[in-house]
């Protein structure tokens, strides 16, 4: 019975991790890409949101670091991006060199896709990790076509396929803290692993200012710096509003399983949407940026008064939130009908877009949350990501 | 220890014990409620507070119940077990009845991508929590007739330890491959059942729990004298008349049915199954299961619910998975009695 202690550590690893993975959609029509050649290095990506990476401009490099704020350390992931044909840079003997602009794109998370599909260059992706969580219709044509490649995830990465395939770069969802280890085999056969923390952010617009390594990667900064600026702007004119409404009802996030309930911390993405979307959430002052680990009966008197019930996981009515628990049925939102489920979006292969797209579109989520909470502020907008459960 | 030779005394001090456990269980949490409200709620007088109500009544009475279920159930078959192999490191997991109720529960929640076996079941009219207590016990009933066919077969009981074994290990083989082909946040659902958890039974579930459970812990009392017998070797057994074949079917039925419920609604606990047999015995100074049964579901069920208490750390807002208290507290406790016996009693 020890063995399933076993599970464990790898577990409690996937639950922090899960926070944030998966997928994403075509985006609005391309704004002009009639900019600099891909081959120059003419245009920057200023980074004003994010906090766990880093670009510094060189003449024929750019210096990426990828920080972990958690701890107080900075600097801890090195990478060269150095423009193909130009000689590698000396002085960084701890950096990977990437060189740009790639060409081939493993990406692990969903949210690469949405990255890859932001910057206009989803056909680049050559790998996933899986090809079960995907929306971006071009990825998965491309997949339909077997031109992508499923190298496994987390423990199970084939890293022969990887290496064979030999891509430009691999993206992975990491956590910089652990280093390479687990990656030496890739890295020493000569493919550069670019881990990204997005998930670690503590704002929306912070997690989708991630566009812009992938514009750093493929020399399109000026495009994704034009489609960044311009939904950064309608995240901030909503964020506006929703702070600005005077009565901010009261919302509990995910559902319970088993008597442990794990809701965002104070410090995540999330807690900032609910922020943004003027609610009144119990654990927005908590610390840290991934869920807290409650008890059931800690968040039960929130749930027993709160008004507005999101995000409650893998269910579609509220007869399915009946059959996980008859507890669930005394929670007001339950007994209101004001119970809303971010799986509007999910696909024929039971993917939610969600995840993909919406990790690059936090101003469509941050409306949706607003319709929700505020019907009176954005009369005419229609839910995208949410849908009400009937 | 000598101080009360009586058993019937220690046993009845551990009742007093334990009744005190289990009023501490359903006064102590996360949120503060005050005393007098606990007895109104615990003996359902109209209360002041509907969310304190709400608290003692849907969350904490059900889960004391559920360790008090688990305690008995599991630490009885983990007794049945090391008496019927005569293996001091024998517990309900040994036959593979948890890897089977585990198979079953992966079988539902990681097949999440075949949409189409979900909707059929569906379409039965269960669902959410009642499809994966099925699924559990199905599969644990699955890997039970397994090993009943098998022991038919098999003359010796080391020889039925091993194929338990290697049947349990055959399972979790293929809900490692289950695992290794699913989504990360399926195994995230399937990860968090694995850890074991007692706040998961509410209402209707309960009252089956608690069915099983007592039938079980019935079947295994009536069979005491059978596992007395079975203490003195297959032989002796043999000459007292007893088909150990029989005996073996009965024994493995009885462990199965608590095993196979306990883990069905709880998920896998350990540690419970082998270390409480281990303190009963001590404790008791007997290997009469007359006393040994009702001793291992008292020991049990304090332990289960001293764990519970630590697994929500007073004054905390968490639960830590009750899989690790237990280990926690069970092993420290096997390592002080063998040190202090210097000796593992009853075979």
């Amino acid at each position: 019975m020890i063995k399933s202690l076993r599970f464990f550590i790898p577990g409690i690893i996937v639950l922090i991790f899960s926070v944030s993975c998966e997928h994403a959609t075509k985006k609005e029509a391309a704004a002009d890409e009639k900019g600099a050649p891909e081959d120059s290095l003419s245009r920057k990506a200023v980074i004003k949101y994010a906090r766990g990476f880093s670009i510094d401009y060189h003449d024929h490099y750019k210096l990426v670091r990828v920080l972990n704020n958690l701890t107080g350390k900075t600097d801890t992931l090195q990478y060269l991006l150095v423009q193909r044909g130009n000689p590698v840079p000396a002085g960084y003997p701890k950096a990977q060199v990437i060189t740009i602009p790639v060409r081939t794109i493993i990406g692990m998370s969903s949210m690469h896709i949405a990255l890859a599909d932001f910057a206009e260059v989803a056909d680049r992706i050559t790998g996933l990790g899986s090809l079960q969580y995907v929306t971006s219709p071009e990825v998965r044509k491309n997949i339909k076509a077997g031109k992508i490649a499923q190298v496994g995830l987390d423990g199970n990465i084939n890293k022969e396929l990887i290496l064979s395939m030999h891509p430009d770069v691999l993206m992975d969802m990491g956590n910089p803290e652990a280093g390479f280890g687990r990656y030496k085999t890739i890295t020493d056969g000569g493919v550069p692993v670019l881990l990204n923390v997005e998930w670690l952010e503590t704002s929306p617009l912070g997690r989708a200012e991630w566009v812009k390594l992938m514009a750093a990667l493929v020399n399109k900064e000026e495009l994704v710096n034009k489609k960044f600026d311009s939904l950064a702007q309608d995240y901030d004119k909503l964020a506006t509003l929703g702070r600005g409404a005077t009565i901010k009802p009261r919302v509990i996030i995910s559902m319970p399983f088993k008597g442990s309930w794990f809701v965002p911390a104070g410090e995540s993405y999330m807690a900032q949407f609910l922020r943004d979307a003027g609610a009144n959430y119990k654990w927005s002052d908590s610390k840290g940026t991934g869920s807290l680990a409650l008890n059931f009966e800690t968040v039960a008197p929130e749930a027993l008064m709160a008004d507005y019930w999101l995000n409650v996981g893998y269910v579609d009515t509220k007869a399915d939130i009946a059959a996980k628990d008859q507890r669930f049925t005394s929670f007001n939102p339950f007994k209101t009908d004001r119970v809303y489920n971010n799986n509007k979006q999910v696909n024929d292969i039971g993917s939610n877009d969600y995840w993909e797209s919406g990790a690059v579109k936090p101003q469509v989520i941050l409306a949706d949350m607003i319709r929700i909470l505020h019907p009176e502020l954005l009369p005419d907008h229609s839910l995208m990501y949410y849908k009400q459960l009937k | 220890m000598v101080a009360i030779p009586h058993k019937k005394l220690r046993l009845a001090a551990l009742l007093l014990l334990l009744l005190i456990v289990f009023m501490l269980d359903i006064a102590i949490g996360s949120i503060k409620i005050p005393l007098r409200q606990v007895f109104r709620s615990i003996f359902s007088l109209p209360g002041e507070n509907t969310i304190g109500q709400y608290i003692i009544e849907k969350i904490r009475i059900p889960k004391a119940f559920t360790a008090v279920l688990a305690g008995c159930g599991l630490s009885v078959s983990g007794l049945q077990m090391q008496t019927l192999f005569r293996n001091p490191l024998a517990d309900p997991s040994v036959l593979g009845i948890t890897a089977g109720a585990s198979l079953g529960v992966a079988m539902i929640m990681l097949a999440g991508g075949s949409i189409a076996t979900l909707d059929t079941i569906k379409e039965l009219g269960i669902s959410g929590s009642w499809l994966i207590i099925g699924a559990a016990c199905m599969g644990a009933a699955g890997i039970m007739l397994l090993v009943v066919s098998i022991s038919g077969s098999l003359s010796d009981n080391v020889m039925m330890l091993i194929v338990g074994i290697m049947i349990s290990t055959i399972t979790l083989s293929i809900i490692s491959i289950w695992q290794y082909f699913s989504a990360p946040e399926l195994i995230k659902d399937y990860l968090l059942w694995t850890f074991g958890s007692l706040g998961g039974v509410t209402g209707n579930q309960l009252y089956i729990l608690a069915l099983a459970v007592v039938a079980g812990l019935i079947i295994s009392f009536l069979s005491s004298k059978l596992l007395d017998a079975l203490l003195l070797g297959e032989n002796y057994a043999r000459s007292m008349g007893l088909t150990t074949q029989r005996a073996r079917v009965i024994i493995i039925c009885s462990t199965s049915l608590l095993a196979g419920s306990i883990t069905a609604f709880c998920g896998p606990i350990g540690f419970i199954g082998i270390a409480v047999p281990h303190m009963a015995r001590s404790l008791f100074n007997t290997s009469s299961h007359r006393i040994l049964i009702p001793g291992c579901c008292l020991i049990g069920t304090l332990l289960m619910l001293s764990c519970d208490i630590i697994a929500h750390m007073p004054g905390s807002q968490t639960v830590l998975p009750i899989n690790i208290i237990t280990a926690l507290v069970g092993a420290p406790a096997v390592i002080w009695i063998i040190l202090r016996r210097n000796n593992i009693r009853g075979y």
